[in-house]
């Protein structure tokens, strides 16, 4: 989409707009194509009013001057035609996020698109404010104009598309007519088949919980609750994994149970102790390892050598600090080890983190969170951008954990690894858990369950 | 209410900190980029001598004599050795608080941290050294020095960490807190030895003169070469050197130094490890107050031994640090020879040492200042630099970024 | 569906549509407690004006008891949560008190003097000048999402070149053309280094001030050297009008510089641009949201440099107006941080034209208090100067009002 938009450049094929092949160079050019994008993060200025954000770029004159009055009357007069009712002097930053989707989207009508590119449009609309969305959009193609929805939310691509094309990892994997699809065969088109290599796992042998979750509520940087009400348990000896859509209040848990984010209601136990809101160095000291989500930003420090991002949760005990003075000695001795055992490679312990592969630098993280052997791992998306080689080596990581009677706590996007390792399968879906599955479920109940379907847990 | 997606710039790679967008300029290339961005800086100086009449190699030879560095030089005649001598020891005293000043810099930038604020440190500093340098008479002189440099290391650790103070619990930026407390403390300076002020002389033949009591004999730092009469060298360039080892300990063999280089580069990864930014922020502004106003202590105890205000008003030691700090890479022995850099250059060029008819001081002094800025251009922007040699891809920036990309 | 019916978020803005109605709403909206606040700091000025010529009541006991009340309104306002506002009286009642005391232990003679109010005025309205423009330039740059830290050296730039150009052409305004090329130039500078080469801003802006200052001095050496400038240098002229009639008013803004006036113009006209026209839409919404700017068709980076190169045009007229306006002619680092105090006053006035001039004119104020003062206590007027920056810091620190920039400001911009 992006392409579309003159944000990118394509690398190879073409682009054909009303029969002529185009190249779109910027978001400019696009805009002269009439081709429109509402963007998943809203492209809006905060501080200025709904109006001023509507008419940037073909605003309205009065001589010089900026015709305000002008720009409003064009907002009400667009909000009157889509029904995209929302008020022109309000400032962007005080209203809701229903109401600033509108701002994008009339900001797009009033250069006259007539190619209207949704990308994910009802991630952050509640249900009353997609059916409105809806009631628009139905609106304007009555008016001819043509929309891309963007979305993984079967339910509603159903309810408002004529067509629905299902890409994977960059492919098209195929367009039907809306008209016979069911969300069961969408969800299989979907989530597919991936060949992964599948490890060997030996039944597994649970014993008592570990890790208990009860009744959080997490809110998000924003103040919205993103976890609610949420109850969750891991035993050892287990891998549960905990699968859904992203966005639907995994960051916040995962935040929340290794002391991150502190919850507003509800406990964390690890091994009977409470942790709950006792920080980073509370978890780690209960046992709770963390594999970040995202390893650049919480995972590793990229100019820190690998000698020192391994010591990131132990440099202040002995033996690598003695009275407030670290031994650089002493850490790359305990990384060589470390370094070896989880297959590092790339680099010594004196290199910066930076410059190692992304497999390597997510072995690097998880050699640091493992070594320790934590009660609870509490792995979020640990493959992300990984090769084959490397996924299968931190699932075989993660097995270990599980055979050797610790708890894992596995959230990831993709289904297929949460089918590889999980011995139990939560979906959480709207900071809930909607589901509890057996890895052996079909796609379609998985996918099903995902997207807001499914029954209540047991 | 807020909202999602309103946050400026879009998404990206992630907020590169101030230490991690210097850290290219740090790892890459070793001594080879601030030899570089030095040489280039000169050239360009010595473009502007040119383009202005004089003769760019007669000039910096006579900056080079003035600044007595040719004492080191065994093809010299011995009585030009006693004059280089001479220059040589006042390039060493103006060295002495410039390694301080630029290490006050160094500390904060690998700490993530801008601390401009060099000046009023160091001022404040000087203040406390010379109130407790010309007070307690009798006190011995071991004590009483001690005392006057904790005094102004105390000022100067509190000065600076009201910057960090309030960038930790309001998030105000420590760039404009840092300038502001700069022109508060100059003024501060002016009232309290400004005729009248609380710390003007009690001397009565200085009533009219606005300057501070004098430094007690007992409190006045030892000299090791030279003439004490004629601004020998202090024992002050020995407690510089010792505190720029301690800078190095404390930055790379401690846990401070480690929780500090940790928010520097990454503050989310430093949160992940425990380490609470903002605490860090207060340590890391009170260490560099301390470093600063402890260059003011051994100026005012070794050499100044009072402190008038017109002395505050023209000091630039504080901005100098600034260069320093960044030419040396934000390193130790970097900080050290930069500060030995600037320290040839500010004395080189002085009215005491440049010889007039080849150049004249005045014009040298700005000299100064022009490839002080230049140097602090370059390294802003160090892409720059080494484009022009074509070095990117051997010292591996290409390869750090595209790591750091996916 | 008709619009306005279920809107949810609604600011009380009203029907009107013109400015009147929108302030009538902004009034509305300032709760009740705020409103005791402002009036605790009101009377914290009060007591301090009332001992002052022309009320001149020679007894602590009238601001005794304004300064009471006053502090008394500004606790309630703290009790019901107006934290900004009731601080705000309690200081200005204080700070109002102490001032009465002081005024109060002087001479009547020493407070005739100095307090001559319309005198006062003229003379912080010329003080402000310089800090106008400086703020000026930087509210250009730092809309368009620029930090110029380098504000100093521009102006630093525009002192000397104006002098020069002054007096090299004969006519001063000749040195203000030149003046302003030069600072245009300096800009220039800043922008290649901040908005294409991306250097880090402070840096760059930091370098450049010290490029200004061997610069200027480099060349005022090499050509004025002994003598300095001529001390028949060009001089902006005064502005005289015919409003001395007026009883306050008139004596203050009788005679007034040329550049004083260009300077409010200055400042009516870039509020104008930067809320009321296109271009200034365009420009502020690269300064909060480049990346949002550029996919609605705007490039961020021509923007940038057009806003970076006139603020440093800007700041250079405040130091054109320094050299040839004011002190009628130049020495070294004559602008002696103004350029700073200009940048604090940019972050006083909220990134706003006509607040940055309020900011100029209170620091301007304290300016000229402090030239006067030394007819009381020398050492005071020393301390008055470092009022601005103290003030500055209470604003950085959050304590008078959210003190927000443009939300991309300082940051370089890449297109992901």
């Amino acid at each position: 989409m992006n392409v579309l938009y003159g944000l990118h450049q394509p690398d190879e094929g073409e682009v054909l707009l009303r029969g002529e092949s185009v190249r779109i160079g910027s978001p400019r050019e696009a805009i002269g194509l009439r081709i429109g994008m509402v963007h998943q993060h809203f492209m809006l200025i905060g501080v200025m009013t709904v109006a001023e954000n509507v008419v940037l770029v073909s605003e309205p004159r009065k001589g010089a001057l900026l015709d305000r009055d002008a720009a409003e009357r064009r907002v009400r007069e667009l909000s009157e035609r889509f029904g995209l009712v929302v008020d022109p002097r309000a400032h962007v930053e005080d209203i809701g996020v229903g109401q600033q989707q509108r701002v994008e989207i009339l900001r797009v009508l009033h250069r006259g698109a007539d190619v209207l590119i949704l990308d994910e449009p009802t991630a952050v609309l509640t249900a009353q404010e997609t059916a409105e969305l809806f009631k628009v959009l139905r609106a304007l193609t009555a008016e001819g104009v043509s929309i891309v929805f963007i979305s993984h939310k079967l339910r509603e691509v159903l309810e408002i598309a004529d067509r629905v094309t299902v890409l994977r990892r960059g492919k098209k994997v195929g367009t039907v007519d809306a008209e016979g699809a069911t969300e069961a065969s969408l969800a299989k088109l979907m989530v597919g088949r991936d060949v992964l290599f599948r490890l060997e796992k030996d039944t597994s042998k649970v014993a008592g919980p570990i890790l208990e979750v009860g009744a959080l509520d997490v809110d998000d940087d924003r103040g919205l609750p993103a976890v609610r009400g949420l109850s969750l348990q891991v035993r050892a000896g287990e891998i549960v994994g905990l699968a859904g859509v992203d966005g639907n209040g995994q960051s916040e848990l995962v935040e929340a149970i290794t002391g991150l984010r502190v919850p507003r209601a509800g406990h964390v136990r690890v091994g009977g102790r409470d942790i709950t809101g006792t920080g980073v160095r509370g978890a780690l000291r209960a046992g709770v390892g963390h594999i970040a989500e995202d390893r650049h930003r919480r995972g590793l420090i990229l100019d820190f050598s690998l000698a020192e991002n391994l010591a990131l949760r132990e440099y202040r005990r002995a033996p690598l600090s003695r009275l407030g003075l670290l031994s650089p000695k002493r850490m790359t001795q305990q990384a060589h080890p470390l370094l070896e055992r989880y297959d590092v490679r790339g680099g010594r312990p004196e290199t910066p983190a930076g410059s190692l592969s992304g497999g390597n630098q997510q072995k690097c993280v998880i050699a640091r969170e493992l070594a320790e052997e934590p009660q609870v791992t509490v792995a979020a998306q640990p493959t992300r951008g990984l090769d084959v080689g490397a996924i299968e080596f931190v699932h075989r990581r993660l097995l270990e954990q599980r055979d050797a009677g610790r708890a894992v706590l596995l959230v990831s996007l993709e289904l297929e690894e949460i089918r590889a390792l999980a011995d139990r399968v939560l979906v959480i879906y709207d900071g809930r858990i909607v589901a509890e599955l057996s890895p052996a479920a079909t796609d379609e109940e998985m996918g099903v369950a995902m997207l807001g379907g499914g029954r209540a847990p047991a | 209410m807020s909202t999602p997606g309103l946050s400026g710039g879009g998404e990206g790679p992630g907020t590169l900190t101030v230490a991690s967008r210097l850290s290219g300029y740090l790892r890459g290339g070793g001594i080879l980029i601030p030899v570089l961005t030095a040489l280039i800086a000169f050239a360009v100086g010595g473009l502007v001598v040119l383009a202005t009449g004089s003769n760019p190699i007669d000039t910096y030879k006579a900056v080079f004599d003035g600044s007595g560095l040719n004492w080191f030089f065994p093809w010299i005649s011995s009585d030009d050795r006693s004059l280089a001598a001479l220059n040589l020891q006042q390039t060493l005293l103006l060295t002495t608080p410039l390694i301080l000043v630029g290490l006050a810099v160094a500390f904060a930038f690998r700490a993530g941290l801008f601390n401009i604020g060099g000046q009023g440190q160091y001022i404040v500093g000087s203040i406390g050294a010379v109130w407790i340098g010309s007070s307690f008479d009798g006190m011995p002189a071991l004590a009483h020095i001690v005392l006057a440099i904790v005094a102004a290391c105390v000022f100067g650790g509190v000065w600076a960490g009201i910057a960090g103070f309030l960038k930790a619990t309001t998030g105000a930026n420590e760039v404009i807190s840092t300038i502001m407390l700069n022109y508060t403390a100059l003024w501060a300076g002016v009232y309290l030895f400004g005729l009248g002020g609380p710390l003007q002389s009690s001397d009565p033949a200085q009533r009219s003169i606005p300057v501070s009591n004098d430094v007690l004999e007992s409190a006045r730092l030892p000299v090791f070469w030279g003439d004490p009469e004629l601004q020998g060298l202090h024992i002050g360039l020995f407690v510089a050197l010792v505190v720029t080892v301690l800078f190095w300990v404390l930055l790379n063999r401690s846990v401070t130094g480690y929780e500090v280089r940790a928010v520097g580069f990454n503050p989310d990864a430093a949160e992940y490890g425990g380490i609470h930014a903002g605490r860090s922020y207060v340590k890391v502004m009170v260490i560099c107050g301390a470093f600063a106003g402890l260059a003011g202590a051994l100026d005012v105890l070794g050499w100044q031994f009072r402190v008038a205000t017109n002395d505050i008003q023209v000091s630039q030691v504080g901005f100098f640090g600034i260069a320093v700090a960044l030419l040396g890479r934000n390193t130790a022995g970097g900080t050290v020879i930069a500060a030995l850099l600037f320290g040839a250059l500010i004395s080189g060029t002085s009215v005491r040492n440049l010889d007039p008819s080849v150049f004249e001081p005045q014009l040298a002094t700005n000299l100064t200042y022009i490839i002080q800025g230049l140097v602090v251009l370059f390294v802003s922007a160090p892409v720059l630099v080494t484009s022009v040699w074509g070095l990117r891809r051997r010292l591996g920036f290409g390869r750090a970024r595209g790591a750091q990309a996916g | 569906m008709s619009a306005g019916s279920d809107v949810a978020g609604t600011t009380a803005a009203g029907t009107g549509g013109d400015g009147g109605s929108r302030l009538r709403a902004r009034l509305a909206r300032v709760p009740r407690a705020a409103w005791l606040g402002w009036a605790g700091v009101a009377l914290g000025l009060l007591a301090f004006y009332v001992v002052l010529p022309p009320l001149l009541i020679r007894s602590m006991a009238p601001s005794f008891v304004l300064a009471a009340g006053g502090l008394g309104l500004g606790v309630a306002a703290l009790r019901a949560g107006e934290k900004r506002v009731g601080w705000g009286a309690v200081v200005a009642c204080i700070a109002g008190a102490a001032g009465a005391y002081g005024a109060v232990s002087s001479g009547v003679g020493n407070l005739e003097r100095v307090v001559v109010w319309s005198a006062l005025l003229a003379a912080a309205l010329r003080y402000a000048t310089p800090l106008t423009f400086a703020a000026l330039g930087g509210v250009t740059s730092e809309r368009a999402g620029v930090v110029n830290i380098g504000l100093e050296g521009m102006m630093l730039t525009g002192a000397f070149f104006g002098a020069w150009g002054a007096d090299v052409t004969s006519s001063w305004v000749g040195g203000i053309v030149i003046g302003l090329a030069a600072g245009g130039v300096m800009g220039l500078v800043h922008a290649i280094f901040a908005v294409t080469l991306r250097a880090d801003q402070i840096v760059s802006g930091t370098a450049i001030n010290f490029l200004a200052l061997g610069i200027t001095g480099y060349l005022y050496v090499k050509i004025y050297g002994d003598q300095g400038t001529p001390d028949d240098l060009p001089e902006i002229p005064d502005v005289q009008l015919p409003i001395g009639w007026i009883p306050f008013l008139g004596d203050a803004l009788e005679q007034l510089n040329l550049m004083v006036w260009l300077g409010l113009l200055c400042v009516a006209a870039l509020s104008i641009f930067l809320f009321r026209t296109p271009q200034g839409l365009r420009m502020r919404s690269v300064g909060e949201n480049p990346l949002a700017a550029d996919t609605a068709g705007i490039s961020p980076i021509r923007v940038r440099y057009r806003a970076v190169i006139v603020s440093g045009a800007l700041a250079a007229m405040g130091g054109v107006f320094l050299s040839i306006g004011f002190v009628h002619s130049f020495s070294q680092n004559m602008t002696l941080g103004k350029g700073f105090i200009g940048l604090a006053a940019v972050i006083f006035g909220k990134w706003k034209p006509g607040g940055a001039l309020a900011a100029a004119v209170l620091f301007g104020f304290a300016s000229a208090l402090a030239q006067r003062l030394p007819v009381f206590s020398p050492t005071t007027a020393t301390l008055f100067q470092a009022l601005p920056y103290v003030l500055t810091l209470i604003a950085v620190a959050g304590l008078v009002g959210r003190s927000r920039a443009p939300a991309a400001d300082g940051v370089p911009y890449e297109r992901w």
